[in-house]
């Protein structure tokens, strides 16, 4: 792509991003949502693209290769097709059980590992320590999974002590919850923090970012004061 | 031949099949059936794939809805539907690192897709402001553990409270890090559980029978 | 009577688009005049670092980018610093895409590592392999994982990769080290089908809202570092001595934790000040 391509590339990305995030000002007009289906649109023809060359570089490629069992592949995707064929839908039931099968075994025959046997493993197995903190910690960890787990296994009315450690749970349950949503607020966070650097990364960027950001700001305002938001926009 | 795609026992029978076919070799290592097992895996891969032609059928039928009925908004479903075919035409005719395509790509996709999920921080903060409030004892718990994880988070506050990596770091390694566990655990179970009821042919609604049908 | 509490009620039901405004000054100001505020380092990160020391020359990694072009922004420092880490070491990757937006990332990724490619001489087909979209699916990554050169024959160009040093991977376990960078696409199939089946180490960057599945993970052994989000980035850029996106977004990062915590506090205080006073029902809907 040439330098001048590239620059339209970039300005025009910026220019997008900013009638995208007019979705903040909370009124509909036309730059959100010619960027929600410029993204739809493209966003589908990419995964239409991609998709469709991996099917090619594994089934057909494969086959020229020599794996002809693969033509089984592209049979059975076929089938799949049928799916929205309002007479003939029942051809695709033989490629979903295949597939569903095939997937059942896939994740059920490690799942039962790595989300249970390994994290009940590390739960219990590591309580025996001598460092003083590294007790304390794996303490915590088995009093909270187990107790967390007996809240939230438990939907029957419960009384006793798997009442109280119930309730343990609940209060230990929220302290995560607080830490965990301390987490993702700092995930979502870093996605808008990364993104804005890099419109303002290199320098040059800067002003086209400042200046979109307050013509989106200005049209947002305008389409809502005039009312045109609502009659140019898809909804 | 119509008999055995209606067949719901022949269909269960496919899925058993092709579930011991996959399960078995993990357990009990044998040159052929390793051999078929991993060809499934492909077979199943590539078959999946193809559903991505479902969801541009299901795309072109709404928005051709919406251009038919002259419905709010259908000037742009006009331009959906052109972009995408002018997105994949692009990227079979001149290759995924040329042309329309590559350009679209850089101006269009993926800015958006950055925008799409850093508008989720704007919801987080404004949630936080309406909704965040010590209403109970839950609530208080919960905040005050949010309040000490967000302070460390913050790079600076570190610098003149050192103290606080100690107090952030045992609540999301011990908390935190027990409330994903036991979802991991939870949700295994019940994993397995709905593994079994399709396999017991319990569970047919994927594949498109209802309770009466046979 | 119920609409008296002027300041108290001016806290508890302020227009939310104020929230935006301020969020957007606190990030963009010190993007354009950073600060330089100081920044710790956790045990976490320095850890991560210490098993990617681990690698020797000639080491092939699987390096899997999990990720929308969105995370890559959240990413982005871990990913820069990790794979600097990478052409130093002389160490080859083989690079997958777990979403299709990931054909987007090559050249952002490698321009911002030209000065390290150009330096090293680090180049496609010799050092580097970038084989593509491979993980629609958890299929796909069994498949991979079980039998590599029966489910992958070319690059992302579409050229063979026959002959080159991929010609070592028979399976997963032929990795040195799988070096993730998720969101959470096919992060969850790799460990279930490389990591516990062939046992290769597996060093993961991932995104905040993805870190406490991955704290499991890491505390049952299954993974054996972990990166967290543009933070633990920013920290591996200071411990490699090489200062990037990571760092400069550190001041927006202090600002936009703060500011959260503000918004919170001012919130509580209108609610404690008016709402409950009043008698007024819990507003939580701002016009």
């Amino acid at each position: 792509m040439n330098e001048f391509l590239e620059f339209a590339a970039v300005v025009m990305g910026i220019f997008i991003s900013f009638c995208m995030y007019t979705t903040l000002y909370g009124k509909p007009n036309p730059l959100r949502s010619w960027a929600e289906f410029s993204y739809l649109g493209a966003g589908t023809g990419v995964s239409v693209v991609i998709g469709l060359t991996y099917i090619w570089n594994t089934a057909i490629l494969g086959m020229q290769a020599g794996d002809w069992i693969l033509i089984f592949s592209i049979l059975f995707g076929l089938m799949m097709l049928f799916r929205v064929h309002p007479t003939y839908g029942y051809i695709s039931r033989l490629p979903l059980a295949f597939t569903v099968g095939t997937g059942l075994a896939l994740s059920l025959r490690t799942q039962i590992f790595t989300a249970f046997i390994r994290q009940i493993n590390a739960t219990i197995v590591k309580l025996w320590t001598n460092v003083p903190l590294e007790f304390v910690y794996r303490v915590t960890i088995a009093v909270s999974v187990i107790t967390i787990l007996t809240f939230f296994l438990y939907t029957m009315e419960l009384s006793g002590p798997l009442f109280w450690t119930s309730r343990v749970g609940e209060y230990l349950m929220y302290i995560g919850f607080g830490a965990i949503f301390a987490q993702t607020f700092m995930g979502r966070l870093g996605l808008f923090v990364g993104y804005m650097e890099s419109l303002t990364t290199p320098t040059w960027k800067t002003p086209y970012t400042l200046a979109s950001a307050l013509i989106c700001l200005i049209a947002a305002i305008l389409f809502d004061r005039t009312g045109l938001g609502e009659k140019l926009s898809a909804g | 031949m119509s008999s055995f795609f209606k067949s719901r026992s022949a269909q269960i029978t496919v899925l058993i099949v092709s579930f011991l076919l996959v399960f078995i070799p993990y357990f009990i290592p044998w040159g052929p059936l390793d051999w078929l097992s991993g060809k499934l895996m492909t077979i199943a891969a590539v078959t999946n794939a193809f559903t991505i032609v479902i969801a541009v059928y299901s795309q072109f039928r709404r928005s051709g809805r919406f251009i038919n009925e002259r419905r709010k908004g259908w000037v742009y479903h006009i331009y959906l539907l052109a972009l995408m075919a002018i997105m994949t035409l692009s990227g079979f005719i001149f290759g995924q690192h040329a042309g329309a395509y590559e350009w679209l790509l850089l101006a269009v996709v993926t800015p958006l897709s950055s925008v799409i999920y850093g508008i989720l921080a704007f919801y987080m903060s404004s949630a936080g402001a309406r909704a965040f409030r010590a209403r109970s004892p839950h609530a208080a718990l919960l905040l005050l553990a949010g309040f000490v994880v967000l302070m460390y988070q913050a790079p600076l506050t570190g610098a003149f409270f050192p103290g606080i990596e100690g107090a952030a770091v045992y609540l999301t390694d011990t908390f935190g890090m027990s409330v994903s566990r036991m979802f991991s655990i939870s949700v295994s179970i019940g994993a397995i559980v709905l593994g079994v009821r399709m396999l017991t042919g319990k569970e047919v609604a994927f594949l498109g029978f209802g309770e009466g049908d046979e | 009577m119920a609409d008296e509490g002027g300041i108290y009620k001016r806290m508890a039901t302020y227009d939310k688009r104020w929230v935006y405004v301020a969020l957007f000054i606190v990030v963009l100001g010190p993007l354009i005049n950073p600060i330089g505020m100081p920044i710790g380092i956790s045990a976490q990160t320095r850890h991560y670092k210490a098993e990617l020391d681990t690698l020797q020359e000639g080491d092939i990694v699987f390096s899997t980018w999990n990720m929308e072009f969105s995370g890559y922004m959240e990413l982005k420092p871990g990913v820069l610093a990790t794979h600097k880490m990478f052409i130093e070491k002389g160490v080859k990757l083989c690079i997958a895409f777990g979403h299709f937006e990931g054909v987007a990332l090559p050249p952002e990724i490698f321009k911002q590592l030209k000065k390290w490619t150009d330096d090293y001489d680090y180049t496609e087909g010799e050092d580097y392999i970038i084989i593509g979209y491979v993980f629609p699916n958890e299929a796909a990554v069994a498949a991979l994982a079980g039998d590599f050169h029966a489910n992958v024959r070319v690059d992302w160009r579409g050229e063979s990769i026959e002959g080159t040093f991929l010609d070592e991977i028979q399976n997963g376990g032929d990795f040195a080290m799988i070096s993730d960078y998720t969101t959470g696409l096919a992060t969850t199939n790799i460990i279930r089908h490389i990591v516990l089946e062939y046992d290769t180490p597996m060093v993961v960057n991932s995104i905040g809202v993805s870190v406490p599945g991955h704290l499991a993970n890491l505390d049952a052994g299954l993974i054996t570092a972990l990166l967290a989000s543009t933070r633990g980035g920013a920290e591996l850029e200071f411990l490699i001595g090489s200062p990037g996106p990571g760092l400069k977004s550190m001041d927006a990062f202090t600002f936009g934790h703060y500011s959260l915590i503000i918004f919170i506090i001012i919130g509580n205080i209108g609610h404690y000040g008016w709402t409950r006073r009043s008698g007024a029902r819990d507003r939580t809907g701002i016009r």
